[in-house]
């Protein structure tokens, strides 16, 4: 029953948030300078003929008029066709825009769909890295402040947040890839073609975890159950296997929530690096080409995907917390 | 920690006159001075008092253009890897001739520009509507506190690449993009801190005095609880440097032909196989920084951490 | 027989970088099977150090420095952890922070399954839930067998303190270290506790090592009493002989800082005057004041509950009255002294401040009534802003009101420091190095300034020791007298208000069921309750009333689900039909004291029908 209020409760802010999200990306990408259809008819069409494709397309009409029908079709689950791309695969150029290829251009969503299992991969391999390595270092350095795990946790999650990604994207594919020739680095042709990005996303999502993680198990060690736990006859690895880890988790799985958005951030300047055909790849060339329906179906399903996890995030803090469950 | 919490309630209050110099210290002088204290707090410091100065001084001092083009001397590499050592560019030339310490040095005052400028605009924003939100509660809380959390679940990045690759990156661009991304953070640490504060007897005192409500967050709450934020604001500095140079790298940051990290390194990238270190040595150039900013960073954290905790 | 611990030669410091303390000094004593042994002493006498020596929970920066504590001859300051943790089934713990004593995100019931199971494994997980589930319903939990399943959070501090009573007691250990079990409960719920240990000692043949502040609640409970005082042992002896003749000063002392409740000679009734509705000289006056808040609705969509806190008061304070409001933790008096000083304003009825509506005041009007109430609050820590120097502090409400000439400011403040007894050369000091009686009195120094006409105290002498407490309520009496001033001291301790005021408003669960003048309270009570609160209150005379005969088991309602009828009817002994369905009014009691009870007698004349 409370689960059942509980969903009903967060979706319906869910869908507020993705709404707000899709009319700020809608406005923003209209009333910032750089028209669309210049890029697409070529820079050499005359003005005549982009007012012709621009009124036919519907992008001279008002914001609120393009919004609403673009949000009409969107509740349909349309999520409109690429300005660029065509139905079969290769992006076309800006030049040779012709208006009889308009039909053949690609669904947004199958684009979407296409990428999004290679990024979930990606991330998942990634998160994977992440937590076995914060897990190890973040406990050890919690359960000892002060002492050589929580000084070499301290020493790495310092080094780790200073490397950017990109570079270190660069940095890992000149010596992994090219010098010693261990694992492969640019496209996809398999699963091996997912652990050097995924390396690097770990990198740089560990000092967060690691810093989270310690703090969070360190704070319940110091709590008043865990004294009262050893006088009550509980062992230590009892206390800390099935109480101060159980509490810690909570920090950790809100954090999880809130580090998505930067996690996609990683993403796409990860796959962007390791020219890897995920999301990320996806948005970098959409905005390069400045393709708004496809900006908008990334946003929209993006901050889609935001909110599920950000639910069952919540729904298993609650169940690890019940005081949580308000 | 029971047990200390017990010796403390053991004792009296700050019998021991010297403890009770240093808790009647600001919880900002206190921060300082424990952070001061720590190695990493000293080596940081060191280390960005060095680069500081470098890039303030060398570009001019050297006389070298960081944009003049030199084709006699492209894809110099660096002091110690060339087969003579020349001065004239310690760290290489790119593919069209220009010195790569320059560059990145004069990428280094770009970024850090904006990084600062960014979390000045972030903490403004923030702590602005933290405090409201926190100290009026309520519906004013409501409202600002779905916004932050409408805003923290729109993955920034794609705004902003969004925003910025549509429209021509500029530098105020930049730094509105950046400055409007991580405010929630720092609305909600506001918020709670000065919610807990607001609780505390003495602010009830305050008002049957009659103080009135700006007053009381103006004199009472603001100079307690904002110095803390200020200091471990340190670490988005680097945070936001690393943003602007990943947007840089992009092709979404400050255009060339002004250096910058990001385009350095993007551009050094084409030149991997035969002139690694183009890409590479900016960017060691560009963690070494970014380290000393979060050895820094992460001192006044840690203090701030034991203080509170202790306190 | 052989004592079933023995404490000799016990010394602990406390050690920190550059400086140590002796906290416990040479303590030897001896607990026999079966035996109840009070330990009582002043805050920071060394009790907790002690009670946690004896069940080896020392941990830096406390140090053991010498001596033993033999649990049936072994020494267990010098046993090997694993050979220690087998004893924790014979030596059990409880501690005074009922709340933070267990895991907060797993049901109490598993959690107390658990201990049983670290201490006993050979009990079968299902015989351990059946026995814990046996001992909650023993300890009077209601609803045993689905509390067990209950978190941590939805205990209230008393119910937690019996499941942690459970807790200790499921093992069947040979010794029970109480360390001030009862001190973060209310004075009926900490009867109800100590009832219940000296029950299940018998039951269980449990030797019980009593810890507490309080010398009166250590009497409810331990049949020999040790006194300790700065680390040192300084007196043993049965409990009421040490009462009866303390042998050193400082149990005399201590004895004699009891305050008196019933030993003075009562001077009731009071001849009946007509009672007016509103006496003309009322300074502060409720009418049917309430104030109903909105809280969320577990698990529901957006629904919010009413929590009622405060419902339809209404009394009248007049000019130069020492009034109090006294209740347990959640009647609403916190909420009333939020009301009267103007913190909120009431969803109903309405706050008069001579004749005129507070609620209504704004701009220089509200100024205005901003100097003539003020507030005293009770923490004496958190009160102060930090890092604020005295004289800066008091200096503020002059400025917020106006005042511009230094000197004057000055020269005020140094006058209100001197009337409160601060010494001025305190003026450019941090309240740092104070201690919690001086605190107070900054605080009262603060409020003085402004020249109010009404002190509201929000327990304000709860913080401080017994001497503490004397002295400062001599200064409240001072300056009543020479400024003309009137109190309201909101406070849960009879004892104090029995001294320091002369009328009294009792509240139960959001509601006055009371009021009455001091004598005729404390001798003639006229509500259940104040009975009941009477019989709970710890002391060292001869009982007026029996805690057995004056309170049910059990805790007050929720004032977001309040029960039909009378609200204490659940609690109360004497509740009969009436109670189940009609809530009683407020009924006039000779002059001018009022009772909410069916069973007051009386012409009938209630106030309502009187207003």
């Amino acid at each position: 029953m409370f689960v059942l209020s509980f969903l009903a409760r967060r979706l319906a802010q869910g869908a507020v948030i993705v709404f707000l999200v899709s009319l700020l990306i809608f406005t923003l990408l209209r009333v910032v300078p750089g028209d669309p259809v210049r890029l697409m008819a070529g820079g050499m069409a005359p003005e005549a003929l982009i007012e012709q494709i621009a009124t036919r397309m519907g992008l001279r009409d008002p914001i609120p008029v393009q919004f609403g029908r673009y949000l009409g079709h969107v509740v349909q689950g349309d999520l409109g066709q690429s300005f660029v791309r065509p139905a079969n695969g290769a992006a076309t150029g800006g030049a040779n825009f012709n208006d009889a290829t308009r039909g053949e251009r690609a669904e947004v969503i199958r684009l979407i769909l296409d990428a999004l299992p290679m990024t979930l991969q990606l991330a998942a391999l990634a998160l994977a890295f992440a937590l076995v390595f914060s897990g190890l270092l973040g406990i050890a350095a919690g359960l000892r402040p002060g002492g050589i795990a929580d000084r070499v946790a301290f020493a790495v999650s310092s080094v780790f947040i200073s490397l950017p990604n990109f570079w270190l994207g660069i940095v890992l594919a000149l010596l992994l890839s090219v010098k010693l020739g261990w694992l492969p680095a640019i496209g996809y042709g398999g699963f091996s073609y997912t652990v050097l990005p995924a390396l690097v996303l770990a990198v740089e999502l560990s000092p967060v975890l690691i810093r989270t993680l310690s703090g969070a198990v360190a704070a319940q060690m110091s709590e008043s159950y865990v004294a009262v736990g050893h006088v009550r006859g509980l062992s230590r690895p009892r206390i800390v296997a099935a109480h101060a880890l159980r509490n810690a988790s909570v920090p950790l799985l809100n954090l999880l929530g809130v580090q998505f958005s930067s996690l996609l951030g990683g993403v796409i300047i990860v796959e962007y690096i390791f020219d890897y055909p995920g999301l990320g790849l996806l948005t970098i060339n959409a905005v390069l080409q400045r393709d708004f329906p496809l900006i908008q179906g990334i946003a929209i399903v993006t901050s889609a995907i935001f909110v599920l996890i950000n639910i069952l995030v919540d729904l298993a803090a609650t169940t690890i917390d019940p005081r949580l469950a308000y | 920690m029971d047990a200390v919490e017990t010796s403390l309630a053991l004792a009296p209050p700050h019998a021991d006159p010297a403890e009770a110099r240093l808790m009647s210290r600001s919880i900002g002088r206190r921060i300082l001075g424990q952070a001061t204290g720590s190695t990493g707090f000293r080596i940081g410091l060191a280390l960005v008092l060095i680069l500081a100065l470098a890039a303030a001084l060398y570009p001019e001092l050297s006389g070298i253009d960081p944009v003049k083009m030199d084709v006699r001397a492209r894809l110099l590499p660096p002091l110690f890897l060339g087969d003579k050592w020349s001065w004239a560019h310690p760290l290489g030339t790119d593919q069209i001739g220009r010195d790569m310490l320059v560059r990145s040095l004069v990428g280094l005052r770009t970024s850090f520009l904006i990084g600062v400028a960014s979390v000045a605009l972030t903490l403004l924003i923030g702590c602005a509507l933290g405090t409201v939100a926190g100290y009026f509660g309520g519906r004013t809380d409501t409202v600002v506190m779905r916004i932050t959390d409408a805003q923290l679940s729109i993955p920034m990045i794609i705004l902003a690449i969004a925003v910025l690759g549509v429209s021509r990156p500029t530098i105020p661009a930049i730094i509105l993009v950046l400055g409007l991304s991580n405010w929630p953070v720092y609305a909600r640490v506001m918020r709670s801190v000065v919610m807990a504060e607001r609780g505390r007897e003495y602010v009830c005192a305050a008002q049957v005095s009659g103080a009135t409500h700006p007053r009381i967050i103006l004199t009472l709450l603001v100079p307690l609880l904002l110095p803390p934020l200020l200091f471990t604001s340190v670490l988005d500095v680097a945070r936001m440097m690393i943003f602007e140079s990943t947007l840089g790298f992009l092709g979404l940051g400050v255009q060339p032909p002004t250096p910058t990290f990001g385009n350095i390194i993007a551009d050094g990238r084409k030149y991997l196989l035969n002139a690694w270190w183009i890409a590479t040595m900016p960017g060691l150039f560009l963690c070494l920084t970014l380290t000393s900013i979060n050895l820094i960073g992460a001192a006044f954290e840690r203090a701030r951490n034991t203080i509170h905790g202790g306190a | 027989m052989d004592p079933v611990l023995s404490v000799r030669d016990l010394s602990v410091a406390l050690t920190l970088p550059g400086r140590q303390r002796t906290l416990l000094d040479g303590i030897g004593f001896d607990v026999a099977p079966r035996e109840i042994v009070g330990v009582v002493g002043a805050s920071g006498a060394g009790k907790t150090v002690l009670s946690r020596a004896v069940v080896n929970w020392i941990e830096p920066p406390l140090a053991i420095r010498s001596g033993s504590v033999s649990f049936r001859g072994r020494n267990l300051l010098a046993l090997p952890p694993r050979e220690m943790r087998r004893l924790r089934r014979d030596i059990a713990y409880v501690g005074a922070n009922p709340m933070g004593a267990l895991d907060p995100t797993l049901p109490v019931g598993r959690q107390i399954v658990e201990k049983l199971r670290a201490v006993m494994p050979e009990v079968s997980p299902k015989e351990a839930q059946a026995r814990v589930v046996a001992l909650l319903d023993a300890v009077r939990i209601p609803s045993a067998a689905s509390r067990f399943h209950d978190y941590p959070s939805h205990f209230s501090g008393g119910m937690m303190q019996r499941a942690l009573i459970v807790d200790a007691m499921v093992s069947n250990p040979a010794l029970l270290v109480a360390d001030n079990v009862t001190q973060p409960l209310d004075v009926t719920v900490a009867a109800q506790v100590i009832r219940l240990m000296r029950e299940l000692t018998e039951r269980f043949d449990t030797a019980i090592l009593f810890v507490s502040s309080s010398l009166p609640v250590a009497r409810e409970a331990a049949s020999r009493t040790l006194v300790i005082d700065a680390g040192k042992l300084v007196e043993e002896q049965a409990t009421e002989a040490l009462i009866a003749a303390p042998r050193h000063a400082y149990t005399r002392a201590l004895v004699a800082q009891i305050p008196v409740i019933w030993g003075e000679r009562p001077t009731l009734p009071a001849a009946p005057k007509p009672a007016a509705p509103v006496p003309a000289d009322a300074i502060i006056s409720l009418r049917d004041v309430s104030q109903t808040y909105r809280v969320k609705k577990r698990g529901s969509f957006a629904g919010t509950s009413a929590l009622r806190a405060v419902r339809n008061v209404t009394f009248d304070i007049v000019k130069g009255d020492s009034f109090a409001v006294v209740g347990e933790s959640g009647c609403g008096k916190s909420t009333l002294m939020r009301l009267l000083s103007r913190l909120e304003r009431p969803s109903g009825g309405s706050v008069l401040c001579e004749g005129r509506d507070i609620a209504g005041l704004s701009g220089a009007e509200l100024l205005g009534f901003r100097r003539k109430l003020q507030l005293v609050l009770q923490d004496p820590f958190n009160s102060l802003p930090p890092r604020t120097g005295i004289g800066a502090m008091l200096e503020a409400p002059l400025r917020t009101h106006g005042w511009r000439d230094p000197r004057k400011i000055r020269e005020k403040v140094r006058a209100v420091m001197d009337d409160v007894g601060l010494p001025v050369s305190l003026y450019d000091d941090l309240p740092l190095g104070l201690s919690a009686g001086q605190r107070q009195r900054v605080n009262v120094a603060r409020a003085m300034v402004l020249d109010p006409e009404i002190l509201l105290m929000d327990e304000t002498l709860s913080a401080l020791d017994q001497t503490e407490q004397f002295k400062l309520l001599a200064l409240f009496d001072k300056l009543q007298r020479a400024h003309g001033l009137t109190y309201i001291y909101i406070s849960h301790d009879l004892a104090m208000v029995r001294k320091a005021c002369n009328r009294i408003a009792v509240m139960y669960l959001g509601e006055v069921v009371e009021l009455a003048d001091n004598d005729r309270l404390f001798f003639d009570p006229g509500h259940p309750y104040t009975r009941a609160l009477l019989s709970a209150m710890p002391s060292l005379e001869a009982r007026r009333y029996r805690p057995e005969d004056c309170l049910m088991e059990g805790e007050p309602p929720s004032p977001i689900d309040l029960p039909i009828g009378c609200a204490f009817r659940s609690r109360c002994p004497q509740a009969f039909g009436p109670c189940l369905d009609r809530p009683p009014l407020l009924s006039v009691r000779g002059a001018r004291d009022l009772a909410s009870c069916h069973l007051v007698p009386g012409p009938g004349a209630t106030l309502a029908g009187a207003a």
